[in-house]
């Protein structure tokens, strides 16, 4: 009976005529897409298109082939006679079963229950640099990226959900690379950066993870045939100088003569004036910022081999990046190379290899000569009659400039260079010991080695003239990771429980030697060479990580996911007793698009609800500083000697942070995707350097002591506005709002540096800015005021007075570095194969302290260092009635000591990057034997909206010597690029 | 299923274990001594006391970071001399030391703050070793009594130098109201303390000193403290506290000691370059050549430059150009390089007279390197001639004069008697300044002597003056800072806003 019916139906099916169709499928760029399932609807029919995106499938014409692939929306398309089908799948909005690297162990992302953002390769395609924080600026809320500095070579700094740290030190999240804590990359290199942002996700982390953790993973093979990628990126930088300019010789020439204004008369004394400063000073323009600041060109070229052959892949690359500084000789140029192979043993064992080399030569500068650079006068001509720099001291006649000193010339014979090489070794096994249960052991082995080089030459004025200067720094760090975790994975039913357990062992060697010295020939700038004032230093460091790491995820049905992990590290950073503590956190989502009920709503794409609760720590406070030490750094008179260093606490113990997020994320129509997430971290037992009298002989001791709490929301918008069949508009938006609130500080405790200080105190925020309150000038006299505040005995005020007396003037709480909300806003133009992309970057709410306002912008105390072209409202005072921004330069006592006049409204807007790309199509790139050919063209730093009147409203983050954060000093101004970019795949 | 899960337990169990028997990992710095083990080794004790000598002239890490203007000697010689009026401003300048020339100090000022703070560090060192000496018998051979002593000077040394600058003259009010500074007498005292009074400060400065001259050895090398500079210190501090008998007494003790002798005119003018070497220093602070601070930071470089050694911005001023200027043979003038102009004149800086002052340079023949004379010979006849001035005994305060001048170019020019129109007194103070200026003494002397301060030159001491509103051929006049009264509130500085908002006992000036 059963042989009758199979008849028929083979004789119906073969009634009609069924042929070969073939076809090929692309995505929206043109690149091929090996590994789409072809499957003639409603059968089991099917095919795969190979490594070129073809397919060859038997159906008859009507027939509807249904093409389906991740990350991309389905698409059904019609056999129509004899025509090859050319098929272009669109991304899906929500890539459901996208895996994510979550470091230890890699979830779908449906299974997330924690906040974390991915960035892919081709989201950081827009900027060319070698800085991945440069990368990511405004594309990831909640995560504020920092560039305070320009200089080539530099990295950002990032913060993540806000400050939950006060101790000096790093700051920077934790970055992990292939999985393994640590590593060097390039970001040519990537192919996934994962963000992981509550304790959720961090929970495996915990104990180092209090900033937020950045998981970079690195290209592997897809699929068959070698594939080869070449890159490169060439372009031109110039210094952007923001608001800043400095004024030229007439401007100077008409400012300076506001010191000759008699002050009963209130009119300027013209012939003294000229009898001390001729007129044909006027006509001598010379322009130190152009002379000193000049276009450079950056260049990237990257060329990288994968392949797969049965149980061997690999990946291998090799990128040179060149970056000339827009400030005189300097520069930065990498070289950097990476193997990544896997090889399947046998059917139960993976090994893992990876290496990266990565060497760098870093041109730099002295802060001095940037310094003069912006303040020496447009009346002094820095070049002789042949081009050359001049030689300048204080004997030199007809030099108008304050200290004698030409910037140029000392470039001209200095040089300050580091030399930096890295190698990182990874080593992974895998075993699968049985159905359920398997092995895997990570180790990393790092090796890297830096040398600064600083040299003045004999020939260059000022301190060194005749003597010369060398010093030379030597660093050098071995590092070695290794994780070694059994993993266990059981699925009954509609219950999966998976997890791991294991341990892991960090350790780290660090030593750096260091020799000085003067008396050096002519011509020879190497430390054998000098012959006095030789002094040499050097000394060495390690640190233990012993940690016990261990998961577990359960899951039913895909709809209900749990997440619960538990760690105890130890430290040798803190004293024996303390040296323990322990991690636990949790994560809970609910997946409701999951659920059978949301089955007939087929608008909602996702639709999931999470929680988290855990507890991270941050053990990288340095070495020993529990003991109480006396340092041997020095001598007396040739003799050994020992000077108080530290002083002893044996309570020290790990800050740790209690985080909460609750999330929410859904998407719908294939077209929105939308996140918002709300936090609550509180970091307990902050370590701090808690101020002790000085009369003591210390300044601070390493104490735990109060506690800050960072709360906040996070949203992300993601929506594809128009879609049509050759046309897509897409927007990114983000947004985050972060508040920072200290508490349990016992004793108010200030930082202060070059006079600015910063107060930590229950209450207020981190970074806030404690300084005199500048009222502006009386119209009367032209005289500064400040704000006098009287208090009574209890300290409670009494009444607020103006003062032109700044001995007075009380010290109040003026202003924050911190942004009340920050984000991004991208967008995405695609018309067939050209696309067009625009990332901006905003910021609102933070203060910055602009230092350098009060040497150019000095009211006429340093009447030999030039100003800065004025602002359009600003106004100086020239006789009784006015009403003035600026005070009369004969009666501005102190008018630019530290004051809220130099506290300015950091908030900005900004074009980050501009990008036209093009891919050309399929089709043309087969006949020139080619697998992609992309041509683009980028644009960074395109233009800022700020009312900050400086350089660039990005200020520094970081506490660090001679730095404060939200304190805008002289830098090495940021630049704006413009790069032409080429690939070719083969 | 079972086997796995017992498997999986053991490793568990392992992993756990291992974690916990993390007692193999303290990390020891390796260029720093735990306090504990400073006893334990045969040089520990002597260390320290170097390292508190090395205070003096090092520049160590403060807020934060390391200002190459902050070291002890430096802060402890321009916040004295730049308050006086033997050196004149020729420059504005955002350096706190400008602030010593306007009287126009705060609390936070960068200078007064490390001073304060090195003082008391350099106290914690001293207090560090006498207390492991005075705790353990095995610390009772003489070279240990020898760092006892010099310990104790030390610590004597620097509350008697903090009592200079933050607290008023002994003859300002009443010395058991007036507030002295804080005595730290032990390293691991509780942080907040009131400050003692000013008769108990001295006191303890005394008592200290004392201990302090019958435990160490006599005077042998310039650089370390000794027997007698403990008596040399002992007679300056008397003759602040105008106890003139005592002063007296000491200075004798020195002086028939035996141990010094002065420079003489031939001599003289190399003395400061040479002040380790020399027979007249008592106690020097050495400098050494990887000690120089160059430009940013050493001493000369705000009083001299030789066009690209230093900043050069602080001068002689024509006050005391014009005390020497009565005998034109006096070696001292040596000790002040002019500047000239192509043309022959003297020439200006922002419309100062540019008179270098070489006191601090040219130890090694470099401009910027000396070691400092912190106590010498010709002081200890100074503060002797002083107290028999004030006792009224013209001629012994005579016969120290003279042998000062004798020394000094001036054997054909001595003082037989008080010219009309000045007092004994003002003839030993002219002397002491001609001898003493730019080395912390000058400002001193004239307010424990209630003497104004006058500084009738133009100079940057003046607020607010331009290079336009120096009239070189008129002397200023109606400006504030002119004449100083000597008992000024500003002639004292302020307590560190830092040690006022850590340690509440502690009452402001």
């Amino acid at each position: 009976m059963k042989k009758i019916l199979f008849l028929i139906v083979a004789v119906f099916s073969v009634s009609f005529v069924n042929a070969q169709v073939s076809g090929f499928v692309f995505d929206e760029e043109s690149n091929v897409l090996p590994g789409v399932t072809v499957v003639i609807k409603s059968t089991n029919t099917g095919t795969v298109t190979d490594v070129d995106g073809a397919f060859t499938i038997q159906a008859k014409d009507g027939d509807i082939l249904e093409l389906s692939f991740i990350g991309f929306q389905k698409q059904d398309i019609t056999v129509k006679g004899g025509k090859t089908l050319n098929v272009y799948l669109k991304q899906d909005i929500v890539n459901m079963d996208e895996v994510v690297v979550m470091g230890y162990s890699d979830k779908k992302k449906t299974e997330i229950s924690s906040s974390v953002a991915v960035v892919d390769a081709e989201q950081l395609k827009d900027v060319t640099s070698d800085d991945l924080g440069t990368m990511i600026q405004g594309k990831v809320s909640g995560v504020q990226v920092v560039n305070s500095t320009g200089q080539p070579g530099s990295s950002s700094q990032i913060r993540i959900r806000g400050i939950s740290t006060i101790k000096p030190g790093n700051e920077e999240p934790l970055y992990v690379v292939d999985g393994i804590i640590g590593g060097t990359f390039d970001p040519n290199d990537i192919e996934t950066v994962t963000i992981l942002k509550d304790a959720g996700a961090t929970g495996m982390y915990g104990a180092r993870a209090n900033k937020g953790v950045i998981i970079v993973t690195t290209k592997k093979a897809k699929e068959g045939k070698p594939l080869v990628t070449f890159k490169t990126s060439v372009g031109m930088r110039m210094a952007d100088q923001g608001h800043l300019t400095m004024m030229n010789s007439q401007d100077f020439y008409n400012t300076t003569q506001e010191l000759y204004r008699d002050p009963e008369t209130h009119e300027i004394d013209k012939i003294k004036f000229y009898q001390d400063f001729p007129q044909s000073l006027q006509q001598r323009d010379f322009n130190w910022i152009e002379e000193s600041f000049k276009p450079g060109m950056v260049q990237n070229y990257h060329l990288s081999v994968s392949g797969k052959k049965n149980d061997f892949s690999y990946y291998v690359s090799g990128t040179y990046y060149d970056e000339e500084g827009t400030f005189t000789n300097t520069g930065y140029k990498k070289l950097n190379l990476r193997a990544n192979t896997d090889y399947k043993i046998s059917k139960r064992v993976t090994l893992r290899n990876n290496i990266n080399i990565r060497n760098s030569y870093t041109k730099s500068y002295d802060y001095m000569d940037m310094y003069y650079t912006y303040l020496n006068l447009p009346w002094d001509n820095a070049f002789d009659s042949t081009g050359h720099a001049r030689y300048i001291d204080s004997k030199t006649p007809d030099w108008w400039s304050r200290d004698n000193i030409n910037p140029l010339h000392t470039i001209d014979n200095s040089d300050h260079n580091y030399n930096d090489f890295s190698l990182d070794y990874d080593l992974v096994l895998d075993v699968k010991i049985l159905d359920w249960l398997s092995f895997t052991s990570s180790n990393r082995m790092s090796f890297s080695t830096g040398k600064s080089h600083d040299f003045v030459s004999p020939l260059a004025a000022g301190t060194f003239h005749d003597k010369g200067y060398i010093y030379e720094n030597q660093t050098n760090w071995k590092g070695f990771v290794s994780t070694n975790l059994f993993k266990f994975n059981f699925e009954k039913g509609k219950h999966n429980i998976n997890g791991l357990a294991g341990f892991e062992v960090n350790n780290g060697y660090f030593n750096f030697m260091s020799v000085e010295g003067k008396g050096l020939p002519e011509g020879f700038d190497v430390p054998s060479v000098a012959s006095n004032e030789l002094q040499i230093a050097g000394s060495n460091t390690k640190d233990y990580f012993r940690s016990f790491i261990s998961q577990v995820n359960y899951n039913y049905n895909r709809t209900y996911f749990l997440t619960a992990s538990y760690r105890i590290d130890a430290t040798s950073n803190f004293p024996p007793d303390s040296r323990i503590a322990h991690f636990p956190s949790i994560a809970a989502s609910w997946l409701m698009s999951n659920m059978d009920f949301m089955n007939n709503m087929n608008w909602w794409n996702i639709m999931k609800i999470r929680a988290s609760y855990g507890v991270t720590g941050d053990p990288d406070i340095g070495a020993s500083r529990y003991m109480g030490l006396f340092s041997l750094n020095t001598q007396y008179n040739g003799n050994p000697a020992a000077v108080p260093y530290q002083l002893q606490n044996y309570n020290l113990t790990w800050e740790k942070t209690n985080e909460l997020n609750l999330g929410f994320d859904f998407g719908f129509f294939n077209r929105f995707n939308f996140t918002v997430d709300v936090y609550k971290n509180v970091t307990k037992n902050l370590i701090v350097l808690a101020s002790q009298p000085l009369s003591q002989g210390f300044e601070y001791r390493w104490e735990n002591a109060g506690e800050v709490a960072n709360t906040g929301i996070e949203f992300a918008l993601d929506a594809i506005a128009v879609q049509t069949k050759s046309f897509e508009w897409r927007v990114g938006l983000s947004f985050a709002k972060n508040k920072n609130i200290l508490s349990g500080i016992d004793k108010p405790f200030y930082t202060t540096v070059g006079g600015v200080s910063q107060i930590y105190r229950n209450d207020a925020e981190i970074y806030t800015f404690v300084l005199p309150k500048w009222l502006g000038v009386d119209p009367e006299t032209g005289a500064p005021i400040w704000e006098k505040i009287n208090k009574d005995e209890q300290g409670n005020i009494i009444s607020r007075e103006e003062t032109s007396n700044y001995a007075e003037a009380t010290p109040q709480e003026v202003g924050n570095a911190l942004p009340d909300f920050i984000g991004g806003i991208n967008t995405t133009l695609r018309y067939k194969n050209l696309e067009l992309f625009a990332n901006f970057v905003y910021q609102y709410g933070n203060d910055i302290y602009n230092s350098t306002r009060r040497y150019m912008d000095h009211d006429g105390h340093e009447p030999y260092y030039n100003y800065m072209e004025p602002a359009d409202d600003w106004v100086r005072w020239k006789k009784p009635g006015d009403q003035a921004t600026h005070p009369s330069m004969l009666n501005a006592e102190l008018s630019r000591e530290n004051s809220s006049r130099f506290l300015e409204d950091g908030s900005f807007f900004r074009l980050n990057s501009v990008s036209l790309a093009y891919t050309f199509p399929q089709q043309m790139v087969k006949r020139i034997k080619l697998r992609g050919l992309k041509l683009s063209v980028n644009a960074n730093n395109v233009f800022t909206i700020t009312n900050f009147w400086g350089q660039d409203p990005e200020v520094n983050l970081q506490q660090a010597d001679w730095s404060m954060p939200g304190v805008s000093d002289f830098k090495y101004p940021i630049n704006k690029q413009i790069v032409f970019n080429l690939e070719i795949k083969l | 299923m079972m086997k796995g899960i017992k498997i999986y337990l053991v490793v568990m169990i392992v992993a756990l274990l291992a974690v916990q028997s993390c007692t193999k990992m303290d990390v020891f710095p390796s260029d720093q001594i735990t306090t504990g083990s400073i006893p334990e080794t045969a040089d520990g004790i002597l260390n320290v006391t170097n390292g508190n000598y090395s205070m003096f002239k090092d520049v160590l890490e403060f807020n934060g970071f390391k200002d190459d203007n902050n070291c002890y000697v430096r802060q402890y010689f321009q916040m004295s001399d730049f308050a006086s009026n033997d050196i004149v401003c020729g420059q504005k300048t955002e350096d706190p030391l400008y602030y010593s020339f306007t009287y126009t100090h705060s609390p936070d000022q960068a200078n007064a703050r490390y001073f304060w703070y090195i003082s008391y560090k350099i106290i914690n060192g001293a207090n560090t070793v006498i207390e492991i000496i005075n705790g353990d018998d095995k610390f009772n051979d003489d070279v240990s009594k020898d760092l006892l002593g010099q310990n104790y000077f030390l610590r004597a040394n620097c509350h008697f130098n903090l009592l200079r600058f933050y607290s008023k003259s002994y003859n300002d009010g009443d010395p058991n109201s007036n507030l002295g500074v804080i005595l730290r007498e032990s390293a691991s005292e509780e942080g907040e303390k009131a400050r003692a009074t000013l008769e108990e400060t001295y006191n303890f400065v005394i008592s200290d000193l004392k201990i302090a001259a019958n435990l160490m050895k006599s005077h042998s090398l310039n650089e370390y403290a000794s027997k007698e500079a403990a008596w040399a210190l002992l007679s300056r501090v008397y003759l602040y506290k105008e106890e003139y008998n005592l002063s007296i007494a000491y200075a004798d003790s020195v002086i028939n000691s035996g141990k010094f002798t002065l420079e003489t005119a031939a001599s003289f003018p190399s003395y400061f370059a040479n002040s380790l070497n020399s027979n007249e220093s008592i106690w020097s602070i050495a400098f050494t050549s990887s000690d120089n601070r160059g430009k940013f930071g050493s001493i000369a470089s705000m009083l001299y430059s030789d066009g690209n050694s230093g900043w050069g911005e602080e001068f002689a001023s024509d006050s005391y150009r014009e005390l020497l200027s009565e005998n034109m043979n006096d070696v001292r003038w040596s000790f002040i390089d002019t500047l000239y102009n192509d043309d022959g004149n003297v020439q200006t800086k922002n419309g100062i007279k540019v008179f270098y002052i070489t006191k601090f340079s040219f130890q090694d023949g470099d401009p910027n390197l000396s070691s400092p004379s912190m106590l010498r010979y010709s002081e200890v006849y100074l503060n002797r001639g002083e107290s028999y001035a004030h006792l009224n005994n013209e001629t012994s305060a005579l016969d120290d004069v003279n042998t000062i001048r004798e020394n000094r170019g001036l054997e054909n020019d001595l003082v037989n008697s008080v010219p009309s129109g000045k007092t004994i007194v003002d003839v030993v103070l002219e002397e002491r300044r001609r001898e003493l200026a730019f080395e912390s003494s000058t400002v001193f002397d004239n307010r424990r002597n209630k003497i104004d301060l006058e500084r009738k030159y133009w100079g940057y001491h003046i607020k607010g003056l331009t290079p336009a509103g120096v009239d070189q051929n008129n002397p200023p006049s109606g400006y504030d800072e002119l004449v100083i009264p000597w008992n000024d509130s500003r002639g004292v500085y302020y307590i560190p806003v830092d040690e006022i908002i850590a340690n509440p006992l502690c009452i402001q000036n």
